[in-house]
């Protein structure tokens, strides 16, 4: 009965149109009150316990070093550099669409800033190439995925704070799903363009656009492989990257002034401000679930209906798609997360490898309507109708989850650079 | 109904203080990290109070963040039931949100301020760097108190509102009914 009026009132408030941050805390309020047990205030005390925490701090760093290198014409750079090397290739510029993608994406962390920086370039340059509208559109809002996955990811961070995983070895562990979706994405380009080529490899062209865009291409270079060299952790190297980013979008290529980094400075806080105060909560909520021995209960339950881990990964997918089309991924990652992964660990499956499973099936959400944010973004991007750009994906959207498959039933695609 | 229109001096000038204290912790952020590591790298031993700073300084980023979240429209909240409800209803609703919104942050403001003023009586300090924790606590119902003040404000004149705009977890778009903004 209780249940059922906290969902009534929390149903009540989304009609409402409350914010995330209203429908945790009134759910927090509810269970403390219903529960007897501590003052509410112990709410905002197990937040502070959760902000006072030094792996949080790689997530502002890593956003501002993305929203700083994003501000120039690192896109065009990268698109040249990827262009020049693919160009001769059937289906060249396709793939070199895919490629910026994933490019572009490890340095911003964004999928819709990568589908917008990328396809701002990219979309009229395929069109004008002779690419079909479809096939240039599912591939921007295909690849634009890849940010989600490719590290450093935020929601990977997220993922690992709210398990207490790894955030340095769910970054690793990511690179090989990053690069299986890149290659599926890839062959695709190739075989629906066979007929698609640029002439031969012009090897000044490719020492000239690489001499421009190294710079670009070394941030990846500088955080993953800081990382795994075991020179940084997340947070240092997402302090390195900040820094690092300054230095080439205001010294070197002097794209940015001081007055537009305190503007950067101030939408990426806006955008902490949306995040942080709503993970303070779910870590509450997750803390309170905890004491009351929820997740024990949650997973018994499951125990209880899945047989084989193959099985719940099988469930669990099904149902993480589902919610990608409806939730976004950081609400998503915040408030599953901590029910799911316990269930996952208790069938025997590596909780880094739950972690990438669950960010490649909310990762599928950005391309599923009806709330997919990248279609959505694509339609005001390309100024497409939402049922064309919708009918575009369908091949990229099936490509996406045999990657997913291949994901979820190799462990070893995720977990191999982690021994 | 419109919104964005100018808003009132006050919220402007709290708007402006925000990003002027927000854009100091940045960098005492990235540089207290930053230091950290370019002094473990040259003399082989880190900062010991440059991760703590860094953690006190991202307290104040993002609980002033929620601020600037409020003032441009940013928090993240699912739209699908957005259209569940009459279009008609479009004006009563906006007061109703934006009021049901101050008094949600009214509450958690009290609830940081009772938080704060407990850590303020027992000389809470930080085990690793020994200073007092209640002047960084209390960004946390003064955030909350600012947010519900421009709440409280947009419900008493909704065409202050900003334009809701997309904010979600490093992925960042304009997004005109995506799942959450």
């Amino acid at each position: 009965m209780t249940t059922l009026a906290l969902i009534a009132l929390l149903v009540l408030l989304l009609l409402l149109r409350q914010p995330l941050l209203v429908l945790l805390g009134t759910a927090l309020v509810w269970v403390y009150a219903t529960a007897g047990s501590d003052h509410p205030s112990f709410i905002l005390l197990d937040g502070w316990h959760a902000l006072n925490r030094d792996v949080l701090l790689s997530i502002p760093l890593f956003i501002l070093s993305g929203q700083i290198m994003a501000q120039g014409a690192m896109a065009k750079r990268l698109v040249r550099f990827v262009g020049a090397l693919t160009g001769p290739i059937p289906g060249g510029m396709a793939i070199a669409t895919v490629l910026a993608c994933a490019l572009f994406a490890a340095i911003s962390g964004s999928s819709t800033v990568t589908l917008l920086a990328v396809g701002s370039v990219m979309y009229p340059a395929l069109l004008s190439a002779g690419y079909s509208r479809s096939f240039a559109l599912g591939a921007l809002c295909a690849a634009g995925t890849l940010g989600i996955i490719v590290p450093p990811s935020i929601p990977l961070i997220l993922y690992g704070v709210m398990t207490r995983v790894s955030i340095t070895d769910l970054f690793i562990a990511g690179i090989g799903p990053a690069l299986v979706l890149t290659a599926l994405l890839s062959s695709y380009a190739v075989v629906r363009n066979w007929d698609r080529r640029g002439g031969s490899w012009d090897g000044k062209e490719i020492v000239e656009s690489l001499r421009e865009g190294i710079w670009s291409l070394l941030m990846p270079v500088i955080i993953l492989g800081g990382i795994y060299s075991g020179h940084f952790t997340a947070t240092e190297s997402a302090a390195v990257a900040v820094v690092y980013a300054l230095i080439v979008e205001m010294l070197i290529h002097r794209e940015l002034d001081g007055k537009r980094v305190f503007e950067v400075v101030g939408e990426t806080t806006r955008l902490l401000g949306s995040l942080f105060p709503v993970l303070m909560l779910a870590v509450s909520l997750n803390v309170f679930l905890t004491y009351e021995e929820i997740p024990q209960q949650v997973v018994a339950w499951f125990t209880e209906q899945f047989e084989t881990p193959e099985g719940f990964l099988l469930t669990g997918n099904l149902f993480l798609l589902l919610v990608g089309t409806v939730m976004d991924i950081g609400s998503a990652v915040l408030i599953l997360a901590p029910m799911l992964a316990p269930v996952a660990a208790a069938q025997g499956i590596d909780a880094v490898h739950f972690g990438i499973v669950m960010i490649v099936n909310l990762e599928i959400g950005y391309l599923t309507p009806p709330f997919g944010l990248n279609l959505i973004v694509a339609m005001g991007a390309f100024k497409e109708d939402f049922g064309t750009i919708c009918r575009a994906v369908v091949p990229f959207l099936l490509i996406m989850l045999v990657g997913l498959a291949a994901v979820t039933l190799v462990p070893a695609i995720s977990l191999f650079l982690l021994g | 109904m419109a919104t964005g229109q100018p808003i009132p001096p006050l919220l402007h000038r709290l708007d402006q203080a925000e990003r002027i204290v927000t854009a100091v912790a940045f960098g005492v952020m990235v540089l207290a990290i930053f230091a950290d590591v370019l002094a473990r790298e040259f003399t082989g031993v880190g900062l010991h109070w440059a991760r703590q700073a860094g953690v006190y300084a991202n307290v104040i980023v993002v609980m002033l963040g929620l601020g600037l979240a409020s003032s441009s429209g940013s928090h993240l909240r699912p739209r699908f039931a957005d259209s569940w409800l009459p279009a008609s209803w479009e004006p009563a609703l906006v007061r109703i949100a934006e009021s049901l919104t101050a008094l949600f942050f009214l509450a958690f403001a009290a609830f940081g301020f009772r938080i704060t003023a407990s850590a303020f009586v027992l000389e809470e300090r930080s085990v690793l760097i020994g200073v007092l924790v209640w002047p960084i606590m209390a960004a946390i119902p003064l955030a909350f108190a600012i947010a519900a003040l421009r709440h409280a404000a947009f419900a008493f004149n909704p065409t202050w509102r900003p334009p809701e705009v997309s904010a979600i977890a490093g992925n960042e778009a304009s997004n005109e009914g995506s799942k959450t903004e």
